[in-house]
C-alpha cells in the first residue's frame, strides 16, 4: 500500500503496479496507465490516464492535496493510518514522573476525562515546575500522589482507566 | 557490436526434445520451490495468526517499494538436510529495493520450528552478511527466531563459520560504514538478541517483539528469578528504559511502516561508474534456452546460443573469436550494464586457458564486471597437453581470476567439474554472486567418469593381487560410486548445501545478473594487481 | 502635457476596489495614498500605493469606519481627494461632510445627496415625486392595526425592508396579514442591530422579479446621462454573486424607459458623480424604483466592457470640476459582459464562509477578461473581512458568447487552499434558464438542486487521485525515484 488518500467520506488506496514503459498506479484495485505525468510542486499541470488527457491545477497544504479538475475542485487528505504511534498502547494508561519531586496541583480527578495533552498533574522538582499532560484521551483512574506530596522518578503518579475494545 | 546470428532450429527434434525435457526440470524445481516456501504444517500457521504476526513473506512484501524486483537467493537450501524440517534454512534473504534503496533483506522464518536457527541457517544468514559486506548494501534483518536449533547446537555454534560469524559480520559491516536495520517481529533470544543489538536502527513490536539474552524460562533455572516476557525484554522496556531498541510498534504493520521510514532517512552512496547504456531486451526469446540445453550432461552444445539469450540485443563483442575456440570470451552488455563474458565451449585447452586470462585481464584494465558462464568438466589431460605447459595455463588462467579486482558472477548452466570450476570462478572464488540451473551437476568430476575411475583402480588393484577380476564387485562397486555421486552431483545437493546462491530459471538469468550488477557497484573496486604468473 | 486633476488622491478603502482605483490613479499621474490596518501591512493596495498610512481599530473593519483617521491620514499625506470605494463609508454623509469640512475633494456626491438617498424612505418619496415608478409601499405607525389595514390595501405578497440599510439585513417577505405584524418587529429590531435606525416599511413584493441597475454619471448641476443598465438578479442570502451588462431580452423601449427614468431621478437631484439607481422588475414589465447608490458599484466593470469608459476616471474628472466625460447620444453598447464574484465560502452549505490560504493562484489571461483582485499566491483569507476574493469580468461579441466564455475563464481560474465558489459559478452560468435569460432574485433557491455538484464519475475520480498522489514528495520518489535497473525490472520474482 503505498499511499492512502480520503476525499470526501472515503478512503481510496493508491499503490504502483510498475513503472516501465510507462507508470501503472493501482487506484482502489484497478489498475490505470499513467501516459504522461505531471511535474512536482504546485501549480497547473497535465497527467493523462487511461489514454485521457486532462489538465488540472493543484496545490499542497502539508498532507492536504487541492486540485481544481474538469471545472471542479477536490480536497485530497493524505491518510496516516498510524496517527496514534507506536507510542499508543498499554504504556499509556499510566502517568510515570520523569524525575523526583512534589505535586504542585492535581488539575483532574478519578472519574474526570481527561483529552490527549491536557495538563493532568503540575509537579515541581529542582525549583521548576512543569504541567505533565495526559499520554491519551481518557478518565482518570486515580490519582496517586495529592497535592504536596513528594515521589521518586519513574514513580506512577496518576492512572488512566484502560483503554475498552471498542474505543 | 554484432547480433549474435543463432544457429539452431526451434523445430528441429533436438530441440524439441531438450524443451521437454528442460521444462519438466523446471516444473520440478517450481514444485520444490514453491513447498520449500509455502508448505507448513497449519498447526504453525494458525499459531502464527493467533499471535497477531504475518508470515514473513508478507512481511517483505510489505517492506519491498510496490512494483519492484525481488531477487531471493538460495531459496531450496537445506532442501536435502534433516529430513527437509527446515525448509530453505528456515530464513529468507534476497536483495530488494526499500524506500528507493538497493538492500539485502534476512528474515527468520517462525512458521519453521518457531524461527530456530540449524547450522545451514546460520551459513545462510553469514553468506547474506557476506554479501553485505563484499558489496556495501545495507541490511534490514526481519527477526523472529527462537535461537539456535539445539539439538544440532555443535553444528551451530562453535565454529569459525558458524553462528559466531554473523556477529562479527555485522560488528565489520558497521565498522565498513554500511547500515543495519532490525525489525524485531518475535523473540531475539541469546545470540539472536545481538542482531537489533548490532544493528544501527531497531524497530520492535509492542506484544511479539523480545530481545534477551536468556529467555524467562532459563532466567528463572539459572537465578529463580521469575519475569514475564514483555518485563525482561518487551518492547516499551527496551525503547524507554534500556535503550535497546529505537521505535515502537504497535503492529507489525506499523514496524514496518516506521523500517520504511527509517530507511528513507539514509544516504545514497555513490555507486563506482560502470559502463553503462540503455538497456535492451536480448533479440532472441530467452525461453529458447530451454531447447538449447541438452538433456545429456555428456552432451556439448555452443555457449554463443546461451549469451544470445541473455545479454542486451543479443549483441557480443566477441574476443579472439579464431583462437582458443573451446572458451568463449567476449563483451555484451547485461540490462545495460557492459560485461566480460567468459563461456565453456568445451574442455580447456592451453590456447583457451591463455585466452581466458587474458581476457580476464582486459577487463580488469577495462573496469569491467566478469560474467563467467560454467560448463565445464575440466581442462585438458595427457601427456601432449602437459608437456605443453596445461597445468602452468590453467594456473595463470586461476591467478588472474582469483587476483581480479572487478566483481565476479558465476552462472553454472550445466556441468561444473574439477578444476575448470576452479578457473571459471568457482564458489572458492569470492564471486559476488553465484547462480545455478536446475539441470546443473557439480562434482570434482562426473558420476560415470568416477565410477569408471574407481572401478579401473578396483580392477587393477584386483590384477596386482594376482587374482581373477570379480566382475559383479567391480560392478556393485561401480553403481554405488555413480548413485552417491549422482545424488552429490545434481544441483540439488549444491543448493542444500549453500555452494551457491541459488537455482534460478534460466529464463530469470538476465534480471538475476542484473539485479546483481547493480549491487555490486556499491562497493568500491578492488586493487589492482596479480600474483607471480608462472609463464 | 496637462497637469494632473489632483496631485494626491487617498483611498479610503481595501482589496480589489482600492487596487482598481489605484491602477487608474497611476495611468492618470496621480499619487496615491493607502490605509490600512495592521493585519495587511502586506497587502497588494498597500504595495501598490505610492505611501500608505496604518489606521487602528478595534477590528480591521472598524478602523475602516473611523471617519477622523482617515480624514487625518488624508490631511497628514497631503492628499488633496479622498476616493472612497464602494463599502465602509462610500455612502456615509457624515464623512462626506468631513471630508469637505477638511478642505479634501469627496470623489462622489455631497453629503446631501448621499443622506437622501442613503435613506430609502426619503429617496422613495423623492422619486416618487420625480415621476419615477415606486412599489406601492406604507409606513407602520404606533397604530399597528392601521399599519396592516393599509397593507392589506395594497395587496400582499409584501417586503418587509429596513429604511436604513441593505444587504438583506432587516428584511423579510411576508405573504399574510396575520404574519405582518409580527414581521415587522423583528425587521425592526434587526435593522436597529445592524444599522442603528429600526425604522422599516412595507412594499409590494414582486414576485420573481429581476433586479436590473443603470449606471449614471451627473456633473451635480442638473446634467445625467446613463451608461446603460446592468442585471444582477442571480443572488444569494441577498448578495449579488452574478451580474451582467446589458440586461438579457429586455425589450428596447423598456429598456429605453429605465434608463430614462434613472436619468430623471440624477438630474432631480443635481446629482453629482456616479452612481447607480436599482430598480425591481416584474414578469409583467412593470417596475419600480428600489433604490439609489451614491457611489461606485461592486460591478461597474461590466459597463466599462461594453461602454468602453473607465468610470473611475470618470469620477475623477466630475469631482475635479471637468464635467461629464461624453454626451448621451456617444455613449453606446458593444457586446455584452459578465461579472462573478469569486467568494471564499463553500456553496453545498448553504455558502457558509470559509478561511484558508491561497496556496496557488492561477489566473487565465485573455484580451476579454478582467480579473479584479487583491488577491496574493500565499495570502491567508481570514474572517476578517467580506468573503469576496475577486471579480472575474468577461466579455464578449453577444451574450453567448459572454458566457462561454464566461464558463471556460472560471474552470481556467485556480484559487487553491480555500474553499470558494468558482465551480458553483460556472454551474451557475452553464444551467438553460441562465442561458436562456430566465433570471430572477429567486434563481438561485429555485434551482438549488440542480446546480449541486454532480456526481463524481470514476474516470475523473482516478484522475484527481493520480494528481493528487503525484503531488505528495514520498509518492513521486516512490513512483519515479526508484534505482535502475528495478525499475525497468518490475515486480519480478525469481
Amino acid at each position: 500500500m503505498a499511499i492512502r488518500l480520503s476525499l470526501g467520506d472515503e478512503v481510496h488506496h493508491v499503490t504502483i503496479l510498475r513503472r516501465h514503459p510507462h507508470l501503472v498506479l493501482v487506484i482502489d484495485g484497478e489498475e490505470h496507465e499513467v501516459t504522461r505525468l505531471p511535474g512536482a510542486g504546485d501549480g497547473r499541470g497535465v497527467v493523462s490516464i487511461g489514454g485521457h488527457e486532462v489538465a488540472f491545477a493543484r496545490a499542497t497544504l502539508g498532507d492536504r492535496q487541492v486540485v481544481r479538475l474538469g471545472g471542479r475542485t477536490f480536497d485530497v487528505s493524505r491518510v496516516d493510518p498510524f496517527s496514534k504511534g507506536g507510542a499508543g498502547g498499554g504504556a499509556q494508561d499510566a502517568l510515570k514522573a520523569p524525575m523526583p519531586g512534589a505535586v504542585v496541583t492535581v488539575h483532574r480527578q478519578p472519574g474526570e476525562t481527561v483529552a490527549r495533552g491536557e495538563p493532568l498533574i503540575t509537579i515541581e522538582s529542582m525549583k521548576l515546575q512543569t504541567a505533565l499532560p495526559a499520554p491519551r484521551d481518557g478518565v482518570v483512574a486515580e490519582i496517586l500522589r495529592a497535592e504536596g506530596q513528594t515521589f521518586e522518578k519513574d514513580e506512577v503518579i496518576a492512572t488512566l482507566e484502560p483503554e475498552t475494545e471498542d474505543a | 557490436m554484432r547480433k549474435i546470428q543463432s544457429m539452431i532450429s526451434t523445430s528441429s527434434a533436438d530441440f524439441r526434445r531438450y524443451e521437454t525435457h528442460n521444462r519438466r526440470l523446471l516444473a520440478e524445481f517450481r514444485e520444490r520451490q514453491e513447498k520449500a516456501r509455502h508448505a507448513r504444517p497449519q498447526r504453525d500457521l494458525e499459531r502464527l495468526s493467533k499471535q497477531g504476526k504475518m508470515r514473513p513473506r508478507e512481511r517483505i512484501e510489505k517492506l519491498l517499494d510496490p512494483g519492484t524486483p525481488f531477487l531471493e537467493l538460495s531459496s531450496l537450501a537445506a532442501n536435502m538436510a534433516y529430513d527437509g524440517d527446515s525448509p530453505s534454512a528456515s530464513s529468507i534473504v534476497g536483495i530488494g529495493v526499500v524506500s528507493g534503496r538497493e538492500v539485502v533483506i534476512r528474515a527468520d522464518d517462525p512458521t519453521v520450528k518457531g524461527g530456530a536457527w540449524y547450522p545451514l541457517t546460520a551459513k545462510k544468514i553469514v553468506r547474506a552478511l557476506d554479501i553485505a559486506m563484499e558489496n556495501r548494501l545495507p541490511v534490514i534483518h526481519l527477526c523472529d527466531s527462537a535461537g539456535g536449533f539445539l539439538q544440532l547446537q555443535s553444528e551451530v555454534f562453535p565454529d569459525k563459520y558458524m553462528a559466531g560469524r554473523i556477529f562479527r559480520n555485522q560488528s565489520i559491516l558497521s565498522k565498513m560504514g554500511v547500515k543495519q536495520l532490525a525489525l524485531v517481529f518475535g523473540h531475539c533470544t541469546a545470540g539472536g538478541a545481538y542482531i537489533p543489538g548490532l544493528s544501527d536502527y531497531s524497530v520492535i513490536v509492542r506484544g511479539t517483539g523480545a530481545v534477551f539474552l536468556g529467555g524467562p524460562p532459563l532466567v528463572k533455572a539459572a537465578t529463580g528469578e521469575e519475569v514475564t516476557v514483555e518485563e525482561l525484554g518487551g518492547a516499551d522496556m527496551h525503547t524507554s528504559i534500556s535503550g535497546t531498541c529505537d521505535y515502537p510498534a504497535g503492529s507489525e504493520e506499523e514496524a514496518i511502516h516506521i523500517g520504511r521510514e527509517i530507511v528513507a532517512q539514509w544516504d545514497r552512496p555513490r555507486k563506482w561508474d560502470c559502463q553503462q547504456e540503455a538497456p535492451e531486451d536480448p533479440a532472441y526469446d530467452p525461453e529458447e534456452l530451454y531447447g538449447i540445453i541438452p538433456d545429456d550432461i555428456k552432451k556439448q552444445f555452443d555457449m554463443r546460443e546461451v549469451i544470445a539469450r541473455i545479454v542486451d540485443g543479443s549483441r557480443f563483442h566477441e574476443y579472439q573469436p579464431a583462437y582458443g575456440a573451446t572458451l568463449v570470451c567476449g563483451f555484451a552488455n547485461i540490462w545495460g550494464y557492459k560485461v566480460g563474458i567468459l563461456a565453456n565451449n568445451g574442455v580447456l585447452f592451453n590456447d583457451s586457458s591463455l585466452k581466458g586470462g587474458h581476457f580476464i585481464e582486459l577487463c580488469n584494465q577495462n573496469n569491467t564486471p566478469l560474467v563467467f558462464l560454467q560448463n565445464i568438466t575440466g581442462y585438458m589431460i595427457g601427456r601432449e597437453y602437459e608437456r605443453r605447459g596445461i597445468t602452468k595455463d590453467g594456473a595463470k588462467m586461476i591467478m588472474a581470476q582469483s587476483c581480479s579486482r572487478v566483481p565476479k558472477f558465476t552462472v553454472m548452466c550445466n556441468g561444473s567439474f574439477g578444476a575448470g570450476n576452479y578457473g571459471m570462478c568457482g564458489r572458492a572464488y569470492d564471486g559476488r554472486f553465484l547462480f545455478t540451473w536446475p539441470n546443473h551437476q557439480i562434482g570434482v568430476m562426473g558420476g560415470d567418469q568416477a565410477a569408471n575411475t574407481l572401478a579401473e583402480v578396483k580392477v587393477n588393484q584386483m590384477k596386482r593381487n594376482g587374482g581373477a577380476v570379480d566382475e559383479e564387485e567391480v560392478r556393485r562397486l561401480w553403481e554405488q560410486t555413480r548413485s552417491a555421486y549422482q545424488e552429490q552431483l545434481s544441483a540439488y545437493y549444491s543448493t542444500s548445501e549453500l555452494w551457491d546462491d541459488g537455482i534460478i530459471d534460466p529464463v530469470d538469468t538476465r534480471n538475476a545478473l542484473g539485479i546483481a550488477i547493480s549491487a555490486s557497484l556499491n562497493a568500491p573496486l578492488g586493487e589492482p594487481g596479480y600474483g607471480v604468473f608462472r609463464f | 502635457m496637462t497637469a494632473p486633476l489632483f496631485r494626491k488622491i487617498l483611498v479610503a478603502n481595501r482589496g480589489e476596489i482600492a487596487c482598481r482605483v489605484m491602477r487608474t490613479l497611476a495611468e492618470m499621474g496621480i499619487a496615491s495614498v493607502a490605509i490600512h490596518h495592521r493585519v495587511e501591512a502586506r497587502a497588494r493596495h498597500v504595495r501598490m500605493a505610492d505611501e500608505a498610512v496604518e489606521i487602528t481599530g478595534e477590528t480591521p473593519v472598524a478602523a475602516h469606519l473611523d471617519i477622523d483617521q482617515i480624514v487625518e491620514a488624508a490631511r497628514a499625506t497631503g492628499a488633496d481627494a479622498i476616493h472612497p470605494g464602494y463599502g465602509f463609508l462610500s455612502e456615509n454623509a457624515r464623512f462626506a461632510e468631513a471630508v469637505a469640512a477638511a478642505g479634501i475633494a469627496f470623489i462622489g456626491p455631497d453629503a446631501a445627496t448621499i443622506s437622501l438617498m442613503g435613506d430609502k424612505i426619503s429617496a422613495r418619496n423623492f422619486a416618487e415625486a420625480n415621476g419615477v415608478a415606486v412599489a406601492p409601499s406604507v409606513m407602520p405607525t404606533d397604530d399597528i392595526d392601521a399599519f396592516v389595514a393599509r397593507a392589506e390595501g395594497i395587496g400582499f405578497p409584501l417586503l418587509i425592508k429596513a429604511a436604513a440599510g441593505g444587504g438583506g439585513k432587516g428584511m423579510s417577505i411576508v405573504r399574510s396579514a396575520a404574519d405582518l405584524a409580527e414581521a415587522a418587529r423583528i425587521a425592526a429590531s434587526e435593522a436597529l442591530r445592524y444599522f442603528g435606525d429600526g425604522r422599516v416599511y412595507a412594499e409590494t413584493y414582486v414576485e420573481r422579479p429581476r433586479h436590473i441597475e443603470v449606471q449614471v454619471l451627473g456633473d451635480g448641476e442638473g446634467g445625467a446621462i446613463h451608461l446603460f443598465e446592468r442585471e444582477c438578479s442571480v443572488q444569494r442570502r441577498f448578495q449579488k454573486i452574478i451580474e451582467e451588462a446589458p440586461a438579457a431580452n429586455l425589450a428596447p423601449g423598456l429598456r429605453e424607459e429605465i434608463c430614462q427614468s434613472a436619468v430623471r431621478l440624477a438630474a432631480a437631484a443635481k446629482y453629482r458623480n456616479a452612481g447607480t439607481v436599482e430598480y425591481i422588475l416584474g414578469a409583467d414589465g412593470r417596475f419600480f424604483f428600489l433604490e439609489m447608490n451614491t457611489r461606485l458599484q461592486v460591478e461597474h466593470p461590466v459597463t466599462e466592457m461594453i461602454t468602453g469608459l473607465d468610470l473611475v476616471r470618470a469620477q475623477i474628472e466630475i469631482a475635479a470640476g471637468k464635467g461629464l466625460p461624453l454626451a448621451q447620444a456617444d455613449v453606446a453598447v458593444n457586446g455584452h459582459a459578465i461579472e462573478c464574484r469569486v467568494c471564499a465560502e463553500d456553496p453545498d452549505r448553504d455558502f457558509m464562509p470559509e478561511t484558508g490560504q491561497v496556496q496557488y493562484l492561477g489566473v487565465p489571461e485573455e484580451g476579454w477578461l478582467r480579473f479584479e483582485s487583491a488577491l496574493d499566491q500565499g495570502q491567508k483569507i481570514t474572517a476578517d473581512f467580506d468573503p469576496m476574493l475577486a471579480k472575474l469580468v468577461v466579455h464578449g461579441k453577444d451574450r453567448g458568447q459572454a458566457i462561454d466564455r464566461s464558463i471556460e475563464a472560471l474552470g481556467g481560474l485556480a484559487v487553491l487552499g480555500v474553499k470558494t465558489n468558482i465551480d458553483y459559478l460556472a454551474r451557475v452560468l452553464g444551467h438553460d434558464a441562465f442561458r436562456a435569460g430566465e433570471l430572477h432574485t429567486g434563481f438561485v433557491k429555485e434551482h438549488g438542486a440542480a446546480l449541486a455538484p454532480p456526481a463524481l464519475p470514476a474516470e475523473t475520480l482516478a484522475q484527481v487521485l493520480a494528481a493528487a498522489a503525484l503531488g505528495f514528495r514520498e509518492f513521486q520518489e516512490l513512483a519515479l525515484g526508484t534505482p535502475e535497473p528495478y525499475a525497468a525490472i518490475g515486480g519480478w520474482r525469481n
